[in-house]
């Protein structure tokens, strides 16, 4: 099951940038049990203006899976998100923006 | 750079201006122009949106609010930055210019007050930012600027989404707090319409059409603001003066006030009872509202102060 949240969660999009959350590298764990999701989820910057906005999306795509009935996120700073966390795909999106990552 | 004719041309079949080199002088003066109004609405929005911002309801949405402002300076940088590689010089064009001088679009002038009306902002005004950027960006003959909207766009629709985010959850606590949401539309919403300018009736030349610098009219640039502006509204449960109408099967978003019509910025109430004419409009236009000396003061005033006591401390 936990394939098919972090499957959802790659459809979610940051608010700012043209690329998802999972290859943004700021989803750092998901795990299911009698349907609440607890997400593990860092930012990438402690005043990310987007953060209030990133959770609503999360809840709601999370919500729409079969069989989930809660989330529950758990906002991580350890460890810190850098570049370095990002997927292939995610710089490619970036870069194709005209971010150099 | 060649004849007149062949620039014509080139506008004409899609190609990129790259350099001032290959302008026109004619195309240069009107590129600049339009940068000018570009970059002086989004550096104004700064202060214009700050006076709002300061009186979030929480730290997150006052940091979201100053995000949005931190965009906005951005968004002014890249228009004036265009500027300077065209030859004028950047620091004189902020910190030097007559307040009456900006061009940018009269409705910041009128000031925003409360979360509530920074929040119709960023539905309505960034709103009509985004389509005229849109635009720009879409169909713009010079490269460098259609290149650097591109980032713009992504950050306006995050303006957007604040604006929108914010009016919904607003106008379902009901209440005195959809009251108050409510009346922002009130006054916000005709403003933004006049944003986009004189009717095509009345506008029977566009050098900025010909050049390329924009793409669409200013009746469509209007109707596409009605056309996502209204039905988000209605939808959300807010009122506002406009309807759809099918006319030969294409939608036609249709005003239910005379347009223009007369507007008191001090009571930041409107008379649909009272049509005024375009010459009218802009005559309040040309004299500025209530708050553009104070803007722009916002950020001229300190430049000034600054320097003076370091030429003073230097010499």
């Amino acid at each position: 099951m936990t394939e098919r949240l972090w499957a959802a969660l790659s459809e979610v999009q940051d608010p700012e940038m043209p690329v998802n959350l999972v290859d943004l590298g700021v989803i750092y764990g998901i795990s299911e049990s009698d349907g609440v999701v607890a997400v593990d989820l860092t930012f990438t910057a402690m005043g990310c203006p987007a953060s209030e906005f990133i959770l609503e999306d999360i809840r709601e795509r999370l919500l729409r899976e079969p069989g989930v009935s809660e989330v529950r996120v758990n906002i991580v700073w350890d460890p810190p998100w850098t570049v370095a966390r990002m997927t292939e795909a995610g710089r490619d999106a970036l870069e194709a923006w005209g971010l150099a990552v | 750079m060649g004849t007149q004719a062949e620039f014509d041309q080139m506008i004409k079949s899609g190609e990129l201006i790259e350099s001032p080199k290959e302008m026109t002088p004619d195309y240069l003066k009107e590129l600049k122009h339009t940068l000018i109004v570009s970059g002086d609405t989004e550096l104004i929005s700064a202060p214009a949106y700050y006076l709002a911002a300061k009186r979030a309801p929480s730290i997150n949405a006052f940091m979201t609010g100053i995000a949005i402002i931190q965009d906005e300076l951005a968004h002014a940088h890249i228009a004036y930055h265009i500027l300077e590689e065209l030859g004028e010089d950047q620091e004189k064009l902020i910190f030097s210019r007559d307040p009456k001088s900006f061009r940018y679009p009269y409705a910041f002038d009128v000031p925003l007050e409360s979360w509530t009306e920074l929040v119709v902002a960023n539905g309505m005004y960034d709103q009509a930012g985004f389509c005229l950027l849109g635009d720009i960006h879409d169909k713009c003959s010079y490269g460098p600027w259609k290149r650097g909207l591109n980032k713009v766009m992504a950050e306006e629709n995050f303006h957007l989404r604040n604006g929108r985010t914010w009016m919904k959850r607003i106008s379902a606590s009901g209440g005195a707090a959809k009251d108050e949401l409510q009346r922002a539309v009130d006054w916000m919403f005709p403003l933004s319409v006049e944003w986009f300018g004189l009717p095509d009736s009345m506008k029977m030349h566009s050098t900025q059409l010909e050049y390329r610098l924009k793409g669409l009219t200013n009746d469509q640039l209007r109707q596409w603001w009605l056309s996502t502006v209204v039905p988000y509204c209605e939808q959300i449960g807010i009122k506002v003066p406009a309807h759809k109408e099918v006319r030969d099967g294409k939608d036609v978003w249709e005003l239910d006030y005379p347009f223009p019509c007369e507007f008191d910025a001090e009571e930041k109430r409107w008379d649909f009872k009272q049509p005024i004419s375009w010459d009218d409009v802009l005559v309040r236009w040309r004299a500025r509202g209530p708050r553009n000396a104070e803007m722009v003061a916002m950020f001229q005033e300190e430049f000034h102060k600054f320097r003076k006591t370091h030429h003073k401390n230097g010499s």
